[in-house]
């Protein structure tokens, strides 16, 4: 198992009265490809938070790659996501001011994986995958299209070969045409290095991409309290 | 990849960042600047006399005495007799004198009438003797020495002839111009007073004014340059003398035994002792500058401080991101703090190279106006140390903006 949650609860610390995340058991094998469906303000953010140890649950297991995150402190924890886990969000997914390769090397910096030329290669190599131009490489990456900065982006989360890749809503700034793109090469990639993939996202047509599709309410017990909920898909 | 990130984002901000390298370039300026010349000035002075035991004048203050004996500043109350001269330099623990005669000029330049034991004894700085950059010390009556800067301003070669002029002011009316001096001397520059001035024998000084009464030139009474020079030239009275003591032990009882002459109110003072007076004196002054100096600096850096913790508030998503990359919070500490460091390494670049290029201009201005020799070599263990306090008071200011950052990378 790559992810498995059991009995997971969290509070914010400033108000542990009411729980927003509730998780009995939840569980992700690898190099599966898991789509959850869920509008913001479900607990999204704070799932994928708890998954990528940005935040540690008030109780519970949560064990990613075969390591538990509730045992580390965060510094761990930040080692740890640096080291094997991507991340894509909707937006500012790049340090604007800096270029695309800037961007990626950044990422690494962070990893153990520090080897100065071959890793710019790497970038190199990642971005051509992606479709950016070389001529892009070296500006700034605010100066992209979103489109473009999407798929930077992914270059950015996958420059650690991570084992797991997580991402919030990474096409609902993109039009129909850049999510196709996005989507298709972002799959491809996936496939290409065995990774698992969380996407979470409310736009129901991407779950075609995908050969598990959850619903976020059923997973979180807390919104089956306060919701109707429906009953868990397999596609 | 720190610095990198770091620098871009300080470009990426130019205006505010611009704005902000300048104000504290201006304040380190101030700060560095009034140091130095305050630093290089005490210097200057307390490297004015050295190996004088004491100074023997009329009586009057300590420090007039001090100003108008050594540093040619302020006019002498009042002369000293050549008998009560003579009386103390045959003092059996007087190693050696050297007298001193003012009160006439050359282009404003003062001129100071002494004996040849002038060039022997009197020392500056590190008990440097004088050395002639040309020529030898005066030995007739109408030979004159001048000071390096008195030189190199006039242009006056060896064997040039110069007029003195009655009192101390640059256009005096009254002309000794019937007895002119002849250059045999160029004292090699020392940085003090003895550069500025025109050094010539007491004989000399009595010659030009004989015939002379009350400050005037009487018509009829005047005599030739070289009857003058036959006369008996012994002067009647001095401005002041210098006092070198065989032991260093009996100062404080010869001063006293000059200060109780019994037949003239003299007057001896310890250089040194006078000179901390003055000091103590500036010292209210200095310090209010330097109180100044580091306010301004301190504001320069509260604004450092406002402008980056204005920038944190913009900079949200970058902590986020950061963050999910996998920068621990103190990353972000750090970070905020070179950008504060990064500010600061430019301002005092700039502000020393600014200073270095304004004391290079202002140099010969500060020696014409006001005999401060000031060295335009900034590096000193003080300014090391000053510009150690101010990175050090970077790291200080930057920590509220930076603790800030961190605290927003924890949350997220």
């Amino acid at each position: 198992m790559d992810i498995n949650l059991r009995d997971v609860k969290f509070a914010y610390p400033d108000a542990p009265e009411k729980t927003v995340l509730d998780i009995d058991q939840w569980s992700v094998s690898e190099a599966e490809r898991v789509f959850v469906q869920g509008a913001s303000g479900g607990g999204k953010s704070t799932l994928l938070n708890l998954l990528s140890g940005m935040i540690s649950s008030t109780q519970g297991e949560i064990s990613v790659l075969g390591e538990r995150l509730d045992k580390m402190n965060r510094r761990q924890r930040d080692q740890f996501r640096a080291n094997h886990i991507g991340y894509v969000f909707q937006q500012f997914n790049l340090i604007p001011y800096l270029d695309a390769l800037d961007n990626i090397l950044l990422a690494s910096h962070f990893s153990k994986l520090k080897n100065g030329v071959a890793l710019r290669e790497e970038g190199k190599t990642l971005l051509t995958t992606l479709n950016i131009s070389p001529s892009d490489w070296n500006k700034p990456t605010r100066s992209l299209s979103i489109g473009q900065q999407q798929r930077v982006a992914i270059a950015r989360a996958l420059i650690n070969k991570p084992e797991l890749l997580i991402a919030d809503e990474p096409t609902s700034s993109l039009d129909q045409h850049n999510r196709d793109n996005f989507m298709s090469i972002l799959m491809s990639l996936i496939d290409e290095h065995n990774i698992t993939l969380v996407l979470v996202s409310h736009d129901a047509s991407l779950s075609t991409h995908f050969n598990r599709v959850e619903v976020l309410n059923d997973i979180n017990q807390m919104e089956v309290n306060r919701c109707s909920s429906s009953s868990p898909r397999k596609v | 990849m720190f610095i990198k990130l770091a620098t871009k984002s300080l470009i990426n901000r130019k205006g505010s960042v611009l704005l902000t390298l300048l104000a504290m370039t201006v304040s380190i300026f101030v700060l560095l600047g009034v140091e130095h010349i305050r630093h290089q000035a005490k210097e200057s002075f307390a490297n004015t006399v050295s190996g004088v035991d004491l100074i023997v004048g009329a009586r009057t203050g300590n420090l007039n005495l001090l100003l108008y004996s050594v540093f040619r500043i302020g006019s002498p109350t009042n002369n000293i007799s050549w008998e009560s001269y003579e009386a103390i330099a045959a003092d059996r623990n007087v190693e050696w004198t050297i007298p001193i005669s003012l009160g006439d000029s050359h282009k404003g330049y003062r001129v100071m009438g002494t004996t040849q034991d002038y060039f022997e004894y009197f020392s500056y700085g590190q008990q440097h003797k004088l050395t002639f950059e040309s020529g030898a010390p005066f030995q007739s009556v109408y030979d004159a020495v001048l000071g390096y800067e008195v030189a190199k301003k006039l242009d006056y070669q060896l064997g040039d002839e110069l007029t003195l002029a009655h009192g101390i002011a640059s256009t005096s009316f009254s002309r000794h111009d019937d007895r002119p001096f002849k250059v045999v001397g160029i004292l090699a520059p020392t940085g003090t007073p003895v550069d500025q001035t025109v050094h010539v024998s007491l004989q000399g000084i009595e010659a030009i004014h004989v015939g002379w009464q009350q400050g005037v030139k009487l018509p009829g009474r005047t005599l030739t340059a070289e009857q003058a020079a036959q006369l008996e030239l012994t002067p009647k009275s001095i401005t002041a003398f210098m006092v070198g003591l065989k032991s260093r032990i009996v100062t404080f009882r010869v001063q006293s035994q000059i200060n109780k002459y019994p037949h003239e109110p003299l007057l001896a003072i310890l250089p040194g002792v006078a000179l901390s007076e003055l000091w103590q004196m500036m010292g209210l002054l200095e310090n209010t500058l330097r109180l100044i100096s580091v306010l301004v600096l301190v504001a320069a850096l509260l604004g450092m401080s406002a402008m980056l913790l204005a920038s944190i508030r913009e900079r949200d998503h970058e902590i986020q991101l950061l963050r999910t990359v996998g920068a621990p919070p103190m990353f972000l500490f750090l970070l905020i703090e070179l950008e504060a460091l990064i500010i600061s390494f430019l301002s005092i670049v700039l502000s020393t190279s600014t200073l270095y290029l304004c004391l290079i201009t202002l140099e010969e201005l500060l020696i014409a106006q006001f005999g401060l020799h000031i060295k335009t070599s900034i590096l000193s263990e003080n300014s090391v140390l000053l510009v150690a306090i101010i990175v050090g008071a970077t790291f200080v200011a930057a920590a509220i903006p930076s603790l800030s950052a961190y605290r927003k990378a924890s949350a997220v």
